[in-house]
């Protein structure tokens, strides 16, 4: 169970479905009203930011559990982002982009796709707004001056091979993918053309797609409960080598059901992350080490988004049916708070040999 | 000479279950028979390190250990010694019971597998029955036996091996390196005896309750087909990563990737028990249970979002109808100019004929 914290207002504590001592973790009070598709923690606070199909993106105080503001819109929102703590961005599938003003509640609209915005994210390294919608663009814009006018600066619209999946930006790299399992990758600092062309390892579609914290790859997942841990540098002689494993499988009456991947999250300092899939379970990885630290008691629903806090003491949990199965009756969506185990989130090195294993070095 | 010892206290290669009674012993064997690269005939100290030597130098892939049985033959999991062979391994080694009868038909292999069937089994049946019975009372066992560090007295010389004093020091200087590994197991060890538990409770026919549909005579030919199709199966992921030698495959009901790939190689084993009538039963019911996959999603054109987006409650309604009135209000004034044009002209034409 979470602690309370002193002094804020009495805490809801969900009941723990299982494993003594190992709950959900606390349920956020006022949840949307359908499906969860994206939240995000703030990079300056404990605040998150959520979207949901109830056409509403909704920031809370996910520490407090409070919430601090709703924003309507006029088609159900597919992503949403910081921009800071005044700021957010949506993606909604009215096709429009909006700035949302936590303080006056106001939603400014920003710029418009050809069709629905799956994603957007924003770009600390170099202040720009990434959006990449299923009309197979990304496009980049600067959203200072916006603030009650509609002036804003469209920087560039990038062509995709096919609709836009998933979005993720760490510094100057930013990975988009697409559909048709394509993937390209850019450096933000010259965008005309991708750094990087390449075609996801995994034979069925993506899900999403999240960059390392240390900027050296990517985490891909696909709907066939894999993952694959992709890097930049693809020469011979890399000192990573890429690797995927499976995940999110469950056995059931003799057959294995496999579970798509839907959110990969990284702790921020640690470089663990956490995958959360349809299969209603949230695991965690140590992908450098190959190896998995955890798995979580099941939550009543499919697991739609994960987000690390800032500092990696709170894991956000969306249990909120995806859709997977079609549209048939599920539990309530709902938002879990998770105090973060040290323990559960460090890297696990393996353990050594009493010999040190010796592998000969390539000779030409 | 074999009933004298413990069988706890003797150690036994993950490969081949071969039993030695010093763990020095067994790595100077798993190095000489398993992971000896096959080109060079190179000495190196572990599975994924051979496989990585013989992909870097040789430009070959391994994907399977030398001198291995069919369901340990993996090159995934690192196996040094008694180190990190997966407890339910170690729990089906440990429960035999006939101990000479087993010891007899290890002598008896050859380091080359016979092709015949019934040798490898003959040789999976003993641990069969044991590992059905035996594995909720050793696991409680094994992990003292973990946790404690096990004392090795001084053994009789064996015929084929005879064992200088000296290597009485070695052994003692062994032990120091090897004591503090064991506090850094006892992390991994609770965490992993309950997702055994989970794999074992999935493995009891009693569990499972599926009769056997298919004869003795129709299944035991589809056995090596099927078998062979599953290695190809697996290989080719591999092959389509650079080190297909150190590829990790977890299954989300079990904690480390070595029990994962123990579970799958269980799967794969029950074709060798064919023989046995009770193995028999077994074998159908286990082999689609490792080998059947059902995608969640498997609509590859579409997404879950765009999916749901059609559904008729996400439909974004407003702005379309909006649109298609203001359209038609066009269309609407268009006709009514060209209706006033036609009259005026045909005004024009009238009046010019007449004068």
């Amino acid at each position: 169970m979470s602690t309370a914290p002193t002094g804020d207002p009495p805490v809801r504590v969900a009941v723990a479905s299982g494993g003594g001592g190992m709950g959900l973790g606390k349920e956020l009070r006022e949840p949307p009203s359908d499906g969860v598709s994206s939240l995000r923690f703030s990079k300056h606070s404990d605040r998150l930011l959520v979207s949901s199909w109830d056409k509403t993106v909704r920031l809370y105080d996910a520490e407090a559990n409070v919430p601090r503001g709703v924003f309507m819109h006029a088609a159900s929102v597919l992503g949403c982002c910081f921009h800071d703590d005044s700021s957010g961005f949506s993606a909604s599938a009215d096709n429009t982009v909006r700035r949302l003003a936590f303080s006056s509640g106001g939603n400014y609209f920003l710029v418009r796709h050809d069709a629905a915005v799956s994603c957007v994210e924003y770009s600390y390294s170099t202040g720009q707004v990434i959006t990449g919608s299923w009309d197979k663009t990304i496009m980049c814009w600067d959203p200072r001056g916006v603030n009650g006018t509609s002036h804003h600066t469209l920087v560039g619209t990038h062509n995709q091979p096919e609709r836009v999946y998933s979005l993720s930006v760490s510094g100057y790299n930013l990975v988009v993918a697409t559909a048709g399992r394509h993937v390209n990758v850019y450096d933000l600092r010259s965008m005309s053309r991708p750094e990087q062309q390449r075609e996801s390892p995994l034979r069925y579609q993506t899900r999403c797609v999240q960059c390392y914290p240390n900027g050296t790859g990517f985490a891909l997942g696909s709907v066939e409960g894999r993952v694959a841990m992709e890097f930049y540098d693809q020469s011979e002689s890399a000192p990573y080598k890429k690797y995927s494993f499976k995940c999110h499988r469950v056995p059931e009456d003799g057959e294995t059901k496999v579970y798509p991947v839907n959110a990969i999250s990284f702790h921020p300092v640690h470089g663990t992350f956490a995958t959360g899939g349809c299969d209603r379970f949230v695991n965690l990885w140590d992908g450098a080490n190959r190896r998995k630290l955890f798995q979580f008691p099941r939550y009543p629903s499919s697991i739609a988004a994960l987000s690390f806090s800032r500092d990696g003491r709170l894991l956000a949990v969306a249990s909120s049916y995806t859709y997977e199965e079609g549209d048939i009756p599920h539990p309530p969506d709902a938002i879990f708070i998770r105090d973060v185990n040290e323990v559960q989130v460090k890297p696990r090195p393996k353990i050594t040999f009493t010999d040190p294993p010796s592998v000969a070095s390539p000779s030409v | 000479m074999g009933k004298k010892k413990k069988r706890v206290e003797k150690v036994f290669c993950y490969y081949c279950d071969r039993e030695f009674d010093d763990e020095k012993i067994l790595v100077q064997h798993q190095k000489a028979k398993h992971f000896k690269c096959h080109v060079c005939h190179k000495k190196l100290s572990t599975a994924g390190g051979m496989a990585i030597h013989v992909l870097q130098v040789h430009k070959e892939s391994v994907t399977k250990v030398p001198n291995a049985k069919p369901e340990r033959e993996s090159t995934e999991i690192e196996i040094f010694g008694m180190q990190g062979i997966p407890p339910d391994v170690l729990a089906a080694h440990y429960g035999e019971e006939e101990d000479p009868s087993s010891k007899v038909a290890k002598v008896e292999v050859p380091s080359l597998r016979p092709p015949v069937m019934p040798n490898p089994a003959g040789m999976v049946y003993p641990p069969r029955p044991a590992y059905g019975v035996a594995p909720p009372m050793y696991n409680p066992a094994l992990n003292p036996l973990m946790a404690r560090p096990p004392i090795w007295p001084a053994p009789p010389p064996q015929p084929w091996f005879t064992q200088p004093v000296v290597s009485v020091p070695q052994m003692a200087s062994g032990l120091a390196p090897q004591q503090p590994l064991f506090p850094i197991q006892n992390m991994p060890a609770p965490m992993t005896s309950a997702p055994a538990n989970l794999l074992q409770t999935s493995f009891p026919m009693a569990h499972v309750g599926v009769p056997s549909p298919v004869t003795p005579q129709v299944s035991q030919p589809l056995f090596p087909v099927s078998t062979s199709a599953g290695n190809g199966a697996v290989s080719s992921p591999y092959v389509a990563s650079v080190a297909p030698g150190s590829i990790p495959t977890s299954s989300p009901s079990v904690a480390p990737a070595g029990v994962g790939y123990a579970a799958t190689n269980q799967g794969t084993g029950g074709p060798a028990a064919v023989p046995p009538p009770a193995s028999n039963n077994k074998a159908p019911a286990t082999q689609p249970g490792a080998n059947e996959v059902y995608l969640v999603w498997d609509d590859e054109a579409m997404s879950m979002e765009e999916r749901r987006l059609s559904l008729p409650k996400y439909q974004v309604h407003d702005e379309t109808s909006q649109v298609s009135s203001d359209f038609y209000n066009f269309i609407s004034v268009i006709l009514m100019i060209c209706e006033k044009n036609q009259v005026e002209v045909h005004g024009d034409a009238l009046n010019w004929n007449i004068v």
